[in-house]
């Protein structure tokens, strides 16, 4: 296994973008831009669309990894982490916003907790597989519906902005907020 | 032993540096009465199936800090996942109570899951958790609370209680809203450790 990514300033920030034995570039620009927005703590139901990421936030000591096995426990540990003083987020594929419909509700809206919500956009266009469209089909209207401001992300070069931004939003609005990753930002790339 | 038996242990057996989450339902306003120091250490999360999960972000939030989750059947039923998750973490300052009375007492007393078969103390045994037990009686809960809460390990109690609320006076109740509890809680916070959790931008 390769050894973990350190960081020490922007020099290092800049190598750590570049891909590393078997991680992809995309994969490991978006740790950069965790470690960029200083998120400690990611909690995660990994899927294949983003898969490299979860195996670059496990090498990374100063990032902790949280696997989870249902989307439901996802609010809960990002509120507690925010509410110890933590910036953390989680990633799922754009399926599991269903899953964490009912702690979004009632934990994060009934207290008005910020979450930074990032998930894969299984079903954008050029969607190969059949049983990922109704994931899209459903997800735009979703977030609508539950009133989270989103974005869509398709350039790795976005990735540090859009973090940061994301945890400036919701932490100002102590509410959600959601990055929805596709193009050159997942696996694959796909476009 | 009943729901207010066991606030009152745990809030004589933990201190005014300790941090709680807790469910909803009965045991809100019996905790209220008898949190050590009278302080706003409790995040009263609106929902079950989200106390674990909460109380585990800030642990990990806060390694240094004793965190207890106040959980219930109730809660701990609608989301049993999270045992998984708190068996492959296991953050060592972190101490999980559950109440278990088999019913869902504030609507009506329907029976829960383990007035049947369900046993909390060996699901969570099976999903990793360390240091389960299951109590029935005050002064034993004492002893395992003390125990557990300093033995720098995961633990996991459940707490057999008889069906049964306190009735509490007016001015003994709780009344704030989710929102205002999640501000006094991070205020408290914020004081306890020294940190800023959320500065709201000026109006000017």
């Amino acid at each position: 296994m390769a050894a973990p990514v350190q960081q020490s300033g922007p020099e290092a920030e800049h190598d750590q973008a570049q891909p590393t034995g078997d991680i992809p570039a995309y994969a490991a620009a978006f740790v950069a831009a965790l470690r960029t927005a200083g998120v400690s703590l990611v909690g995660t139901l990994p899927e294949s669309l983003l898969k490299s990421v979860y195996v670059a936030i496990d090498r990374a000591e100063d990032i902790r990894l949280v696997r989870v096995s249902n989307e439901q426990d996802l609010p809960g540990l990002l509120a507690g982490a925010y509410l110890g003083g933590k910036r953390a987020l989680m990633i799922t594929e754009n399926s599991g916003l269903r899953q964490a419909c009912e702690p979004i509700t009632r934990l994060a809206f009934a207290h008005q907790i910020p979450l930074v919500m990032v998930v894969s956009y299984r079903g954008d266009f050029g969607e190969p597989n059949w049983w990922g469209h109704n994931h899209a089909q459903v997800m735009g209207p979703l977030l609508d519906a539950l009133r989270i401001p989103y974005r869509v992300v398709d350039r790795v070069d976005q990735l540090d902005t859009v973090i940061e931004k994301a945890f400036v939003h919701a932490d100002a609005s102590q509410w959600p907020v959601c990055l929805v990753l596709t193009g050159e930002c997942i696996e694959g790339g796909l476009s | 032993m009943r729901r207010v038996d066991v606030a009152r242990v745990l809030g004589e057996e933990t201190t005014t540096e300790d941090l709680f989450v807790s469910s909803i339902g009965g045991i809100l306003d019996d905790w209220w009465n008898h949190r050590p120091g009278g302080e706003d250490n409790t995040m009263s999360v609106s929902i079950l199936g989200s106390v674990s999960s909460t109380a585990l972000g800030l642990a990990i939030a806060l390694p240094h800090r004793r965190v207890v989750a106040i959980e219930t059947d109730g809660s701990m039923l609608m989301n049993l996942g999270v045992l998984c998750t708190l068996g492959a973490e296991r953050p060592p300052n972190l101490t999980v109570v559950v109440l278990d009375n088999g019913l869902y007492e504030c609507i009506g007393s329907a029976p829960t899951l383990t007035s049947r078969n369900a046993d909390l103390e060996q699901i969570a045994t099976g999903a990793g958790c360390l240091n389960c037990v299951t109590v029935h009686d005050e002064e034993i809960l004492r002893e395992v609370l003390r125990s557990q809460l300093d033995d720098d390990e995961l633990g996991f109690v459940v707490a057999k209680i008889e069906p049964g609320m306190q009735v509490w006076p007016a001015e003994k109740k709780r009344y704030t809203d989710g929102v205002e509890d999640k501000y006094r809680f991070i205020r408290h916070v914020e004081r306890l450790e020294g940190i800023v959790v959320h500065a709201s931008s000026p109006h000017v």
